[in-house]
């Protein structure tokens, strides 16, 4: 439910940047998402559409890349990758126990949301420099 | 004859790629650093207080309230979709509390609470609880700028409630587990759900309570760091 939230922020992000590029297009947005976050893609897709209607972004797609949890141990230095829909880790579940020596882990990546990369069309001229 | 000199010019509508590195949730977190150093400056403490709709986040924090005030200058921040029956409840018991409806929205945020802040005397308190809206998923994603995060659940949310919702717990300081009195005719093993949430959590500090019954709700007090009278 909270994606029509973080999407509203995304089409805010990306009207800015529509601004500052003079942008007359968007074509493809790239997110980053981490896996401990809370995000259904299939449901940013759904609120992107309705939210960008109307906008120069209709008709963009949004295409996802997934970053996997990160934990470390301070204890006794254990340090991974998790994927917390998978099997492998932790007995399927995302905890927070070692699974070296059964202290606190610390969450070190896997809670982003980021824009990375946007195509657009940019009505141009030769001496325009384009910068993100 | 010279010819003439050769000018480049762009198609219309040329394509960019621009990289970049937009992080969407930092302005929450920016808002919610704000929040947290204008509660710091004010020696207030904040503590969120999150679970299902029904686990008995309101009772609970009645019944600490009542504890409390004698002690602390508190106010209640209450989030909910909509209504003022939970801040009602909390000015029963003497305690001012402001109701923030997020009308739509699941989840309280950063900006709503802010908002509440410039509402409050906060000259005149030491203690704030944010309510957030009854979600187990939602509010975890939306850091509001508390020190303490306070989780309740209940028997009544089944024996498997703290494995099918691992994430809300990440960040817990203090979980209670509610309505112990209700844990035998719900079949639900208290212990269990502690269990559960040590697994999940080590560093998290778990507490049987009653609202009815009062048990616990010292425990729950002093994990959380307040001084009980």
């Amino acid at each position: 439910m909270h994606e029509f939230t973080v999407t509203s922020w995304i089409v805010d992000a990306l009207l800015d940047l529509v601004r500052k590029q003079s942008a007359s297009r968007i074509v493809e947005v790239e997110l980053r998402i981490g896996k401990l976050r809370a995000l259904s893609m299939d449901q940013l897709k759904f609120c992107y559409e309705v939210l960008s209607k109307g906008t120069v972004l209709e008709g963009s797609t949004l295409v996802f890349e997934e970053s996997p949890g990160k934990a470390r141990c301070k204890n006794c230095g254990y340090n991974s990758e998790f994927d917390p829909d998978g099997d492998e880790y932790h007995y399927g579940l995302p905890i927070l126990a070692c699974p070296a020596c059964n202290s606190t882990v610390v969450v070190e990546g896997g809670d982003e949301c980021v824009i990375t990369k946007v195509r657009m069309e940019i009505p141009s001229s030769p001496e325009r420099t384009v910068r993100g | 004859m010279a010819s003439p000199s050769q000018v480049v010019t762009a198609s219309q509508g040329e394509v960019f790629d621009i990289e970049l590195e937009i992080d969407i949730l930092k302005e929450n977190r920016r808002i919610a650093e704000e929040n947290r150093k204008r509660l710091d400056a004010k020696k207030i403490m904040a503590i969120d207080v999150m679970g299902s709709v029904g686990s008995g986040k309101t009772s609970l924090l009645k019944v600490m309230t009542r504890k409390l005030k004698g002690t602390y200058r508190i106010c209640v921040i209450e989030g909910d979709v909509t209504t003022t029956i939970d801040s009602d409840l909390i000015a029963s018991e003497g305690v001012p509390a402001i109701q923030v409806n997020t009308g739509k929205e699941c989840h309280l945020d950063a900006n709503l609470i802010k908002k509440a802040l410039d509402r409050m005397p906060l000259d005149n308190l030491n203690l704030i609880f944010i309510e957030n809206v009854g979600n187990l998923i939602c509010p975890a994603e939306f850091p509001l700028g508390s020190e303490k995060r306070l989780v309740v659940i209940s028997v009544t949310e089944g024996p498997y409630m703290v494995l099918k919702h691992p994430m809300m717990f990440f960040d817990a300081d203090v979980v209670a587990v509610n309505k112990i009195d209700l844990a035998e005719a719900m079949e639900v093993d208290p212990q269990k759900l502690i269990a559960d949430i040590a697994h999940i959590n080590p560093k998290t500090v778990a507490v049987a309570t009653s609202c009815k019954t009062n048990v616990g709700i010292g425990e729950v007090i002093e994990a959380i760091g307040l001084n009980p009278p």
